[in-house]
């Protein structure tokens, strides 16, 4: 199980791919906004998200894990 | 006539033994651990028929009581030399079957002599490593004083010819430094690692209980510490790695990178950039899709992949010609810079710069990240790593700037003020010393406060900086080359380079700079 964690701090703004979704490497698994900018948190690996730990509206610190992430076995 | 069948018999039977390895069993149990062998993997790595060995009949000499009986064919190191695509490279492959590929004096003064040959031939020089490290038997004690030249000849390779370090194998000490000072460091995963101690020694010096993969393993090196440059499947894709890597440099410094036939036209015009691109500077994209519209066939090969994601680097052609590419990633942390991608980016650039590849810049950089962490990590001496870097290199550069162009971010992805031989941009760039809100709220703070309407003034002063960020103000000033349609990028870039590919820059003497580490 790999954590996601923010990169940085933000406030979420949309859960791209919630719990069960598979994602592909990069594919963005929650959205903040920081910086100005809209700001996914892509998937570190292919897997599966099997946790979302975040709300839409949560403010988030930088090492916050957001998700939880089975990684695809290659 | 017999007295010569007799002396052939006997070097046959002598090279068939050393061909062995470190025998049948020890060679299965390789390939148990998905591993190829030393011989297998240079196999792969070389033209066939190409490869001349040297030193097959070497083995150790030491009287210790723990190696007297046992026998080290070429020493648990095969060298030699052979092609690549039909160009020369000098390569030392570790045999883990022999005494798990440690390092022994005949074995290390065969690689010695190998790294010599590179360096006066002026051919690349490859390491295949898969070795516990120095074999400690002939090591241990004060005869020690006279190790470690291998490290100062490296740095006297580095940027002479290229040098290739890849781990196919659990390596410590010893086999940890080579990558360090190499220019590509592939891994394959699961199955190498490297640390300056491993796990035995850590615990011995530390008390730390880890294993190897957890210590020192592909995805610790590849998207942790940054000390490895790509994260391979296996053998295989590892040897591919390798071979790609080379395609893009010329042998040695002296050389241009070899460019191939391409049929990709030159002036290809590129629909799609404005679909991948977005206008509105809040949305992010992957800067990776940009590069692979642009390049030849879309083909780009990425170093360090998963590690500093906020910035791209990697090999591509353009019209057949190598080119080294730093792009900036929106997709991760809006594109910023902190330390880790400062230090991805300026390694890069040297390593284009000292074997005559050129450089293409894609901005797209809201600027350099800031805040006490960042501070306390020295973001100032790593930035100054990128402004060192991009300032050196006097390679033919061509900077295109897709949309962001802040502060010293577009000082250091190749702006004006770093020389770079074109320099475009699309209509969504934005260049300026900080955004709007950042500069009205700096300079207007107390005005603002003091408004009946704060947000109202806010508003108007933001906007009216807005207005002063625009690609036509740059070109008007002729300060940017030009203005052009993303879908032009391609023909633009690729006459940029033409138009540069005989540049020479002539700089004071110096011994050498004095770079920000």
């Amino acid at each position: 199980m790999i954590e996601v964690k923010a990169m940085m701090v933000g406030v979420v703004v949309r859960i791209d791919a919630g719990p069960g979704t598979a994602v592909a490497e990069d594919q963005p698994i929650v959205t903040l906004e920081s910086m100005k900018m809209e700001l996914p948190i892509p998937s570190p690996r292919a897997g599966r998200v099997r946790e979302i730990r975040v709300q839409v509206g949560d403010v988030v610190q930088e090492g916050d894990v957001v998700a939880l992430l089975e990684e695809q076995e290659e | 006539m017999s007295d010569w069948q007799e002396k052939l018999e006997r070097l046959r039977a002598k090279r068939a033994r050393f061909l062995q390895m470190g025998g049948p069993k020890r060679v299965a149990r390789q390939h148990a651990l998905g591993k190829l062998t030393a011989r297998e993997r240079l196999d792969l790595l070389l033209d066939p028929g190409s490869f001349v060995e040297i030193g097959l009949l070497a083995h150790h000499q030491s009287s210790h009581p723990d190696l007297k009986d046992k026998f080290t064919p070429a020493d648990g190191v095969v060298t030699g030399y052979g092609t690549v695509d039909g160009r020369r490279v000098c390569v030392a492959a570790y045999d883990f079957t022999v005494l798990g590929g440690s390092m022994g004096e005949v074995g290390e003064g065969k690689v010695a002599r190998l790294r010599r040959m590179a360096l006066e031939w002026g051919v690349p020089m490859i390491w295949l490593l898969d070795s516990a490290g120095a074999r400690i038997q002939e090591f241990t004690g004060s005869q020690f004083a006279k190790a470690g030249d291998l490290f100062r000849e490296q740095v006297i390779m580095s940027g002479v010819v290229p040098q290739v370090a890849a781990l196919m194998g659990h390596c410590a000490a010893g086999t940890a430094y080579i990558p360090a000072l190499a220019d590509f460091v592939p891994m394959v995963k699961g199955r190498s690692s490297m640390a300056l101690g491993g796990p035995h020694l850590v615990k011995a010096a530390v008390g730390e209980d880890v294993d190897a993969n957890e210590l020192g393993g592909s995805r610790v090196h590849c998207e942790i510490s940054g000390c490895a440059d790509l994260e391979v499947e296996d053998d295989e894709a590892c040897i591919r790695a390798v071979r790609e890597f080379l395609s893009y440099l010329p042998s040695n410094n002296r050389e241009k990178p070899p460019a191939i036939p391409c049929d990709d036209p030159p002036d290809r015009y590129i629909d799609d950039l404005t679909e991948i691109v977005p206008t509105n500077p809040r949305q992010v994209y992957d800067m990776r899709h940009v590069i692979r519209r642009i390049v030849d066939h879309g083909h780009f090969f990425e170093i360090k992949p998963r590690w500093a994601r906020n910035i791209v680097v990697g090999f591509a052609r353009l019209d057949g010609h190598p080119v080294g590419i730093v792009a900036n990633q929106p997709l991760y942390l809006g594109g910023v810079l902190d330390v880790d991608a400062a230090d991805k980016a300026a390694r890069f650039i040297m390593l284009c710069d000292a074997f005559n590849v050129p450089l293409l810049f894609l901005q797209d950089i809201p600027g350099f990240l800031v805040g006490t962490k960042v501070e306390r990590q020295g973001i100032i001496r790593h930035g100054a790593k990128m402004l060192y870097a991009v300032s050196e290199a006097t390679v033919p550069k061509v900077t295109v700037i897709v949309r962001k162009a802040y502060g010293a971010g577009y000082f250091v992805m190749c702006g004006r003020g770093y020389e770079p031989d074109l320099l475009v941009a699309w209509p969504t760039a934005e260049i300026s010393v900080m955004g709007p809100e950042g500069a009205t709220n700096i300079i207007y703070r107390k005005e603002i406060a003091a408004a009946d309407d704060p947000d109202r003034v806010w508003a108007e002063r933001t906007a009216e900086f807005r207005k002063l960020i625009d690609p036509y103000i740059a070109a008007g000033h002729g300060y940017i080359d030009d203005v052009i349609e993303p879908g032009e990028t391609r023909k633009v870039v690729i006459q940029g380079f033409r138009m540069a590919a005989t540049k020479q820059v002539h700089r004071p003497w110096k011994k050498h700079g004095v770079m920000p580490v």
